[in-house]
């Protein structure tokens, strides 16, 4: 097939377009729409395709805009709900692991000081029962070993929330 | 109380800027009941099914609330509105052709659009139904935008994702087609009447 574009065919798209195609058309472009086999194509087409757009306009049965408009805000406000999610969700598993991470160091690092603080439940076993001790309660080896337990532990934690939320803030900056 | 408000303040910024540039319910309504009806046509005329044109016209509005900044497009004009609302449309049917479950348009019988075509009373209706019905889906595509909605080679592919140098020849293909078989059409519609 030939490509044979004819130079009037703008010429002649805009007359169609604009409805003045055929009645307020110049004599001698009618002439040549005649003769031309490209610009009578293009009139058939465009003739024949704006009419069944007019047809097929007229059929349509259009919803409310409130309606549409309605769907598009509860979905918006469910991307923008995902979007505040997904960042939380980051920060709780890594707050997960590090928390995991951090209670396998410390059960490693007692390992290997020889759990001294199991002698706490020898002790608990011999304190009396009718009395209550508040020291008897805390094991002994926390405060035998040279790191306190009773420091580590709060830290660890803190710095687990901390670690929490600056990955929050982090992933929500991008 | 809107429901942005109860989003987190780390929130606020964005989402303050993308307010600034959302159109209202109004200037929506009023885009709405100028461009609905051509954009139906155009679904339904190219997928042939108009109870899909329905589902996907309603889509194609809301993807395009959704979208960055539509008042920011409808400022640029309602031109370039209607162009993206357009391609949004036609980036639909493709992703609904393309579906596993759903039969592409390549696939269905033609029978089907001559039998769907409900504005066949005219005669020039009688005789595109099944001239559309013969033609490639990217050919009604493409012939539609171009003559029954007047976009120029750069806006149709934009639309459709086309190489501009591509539509040229494609429309021109196309039309010839289009033009053949209408005339084929003429005559035995006359002999039918």
């Amino acid at each position: 097939m030939t490509f044979t574009a004819c130079t009037r065919e703008k010429e002649l798209s805009g007359m169609v377009a604009n409805g003045q195609w055929p009645l307020a058309c110049p004599e001698e472009l009618r002439a040549h729409v005649s003769g031309c086999r490209s610009c009578s194509e293009l009139v058939l087409v465009s003739s024949a395709l704006r009419t069944a757009r007019a047809d097929s306009a007229a059929l349509a049965n259009l919803p409310s805009p409130g309606v549409i408009w309605w769907r598009a805000q509860l979905r918006r406000r469910n991307a923008a709900i995902e979007r505040v999610g997904r960042p939380i969700l980051g920060a709780q598993i890594f707050a997960l692991a590090t928390c995991l991470l951090l209670g396998l160091g410390v059960v490693v690092s007692q390992a290997r000081q020889g759990l001294n603080w199991l002698s706490w439940f020898g002790q608990l076993g011999q304190a009396q029962v009718g009395a209550f001790d508040l020291q008897a309660l805390w094991p002994g080896g926390l405060f035998n070993s040279g790191w306190s337990l009773m420091v580590i532990l709060p830290a660890l934690a803190t710095l687990a929330v901390v670690s929490g939320v600056v990955v929050y803030l982090a992933s929500d900056k991008k | 109380m809107s429901w942005e408000s109860i989003l987190p303040s780390a929130l606020t910024g964005s989402a303050v800027r993308t307010a600034e540039l959302r159109m209202d319910s109004d200037a929506f309504a009023g885009f709405y009941q100028r461009s609905a009806r051509s954009l139906w046509a155009y679904l339904a005329r190219v997928s042939g099914d108009p109870a899909l044109a329905d589902d996907l016209m309603q889509e194609s509005y809301v993807r395009y609330l959704c979208a960055a900044s539509p008042a920011s497009l409808l400022a640029e004009g309602e031109v370039s509105a209607r162009r993206y609302l357009f391609r949004i449309a036609t980036n639909l049917m493709r992703d609904h052709w393309r579906r596993p479950g759903s039969t592409s348009i390549d696939d269905l019988p033609e029978e089907l659009f001559a039998t769907v075509d409900r504005s066949s009373q005219a005669d020039s209706q009688a005789m595109l139904g099944p001239a559309l019905a013969q033609m490639r889906p990217r050919d009604r595509q493409i012939l539609w935008l171009a003559y029954a909605e007047g976009y120029s080679h750069r806006e149709i592919a934009e639309v459709t994702g086309l190489v501009s140098a591509s539509v040229r020849l494609l429309l021109f293909r196309a039309r010839r087609e289009m033009a053949g078989l209408l005339q084929e059409q003429a005559p035995n519609k006359r002999r039918q009447l």
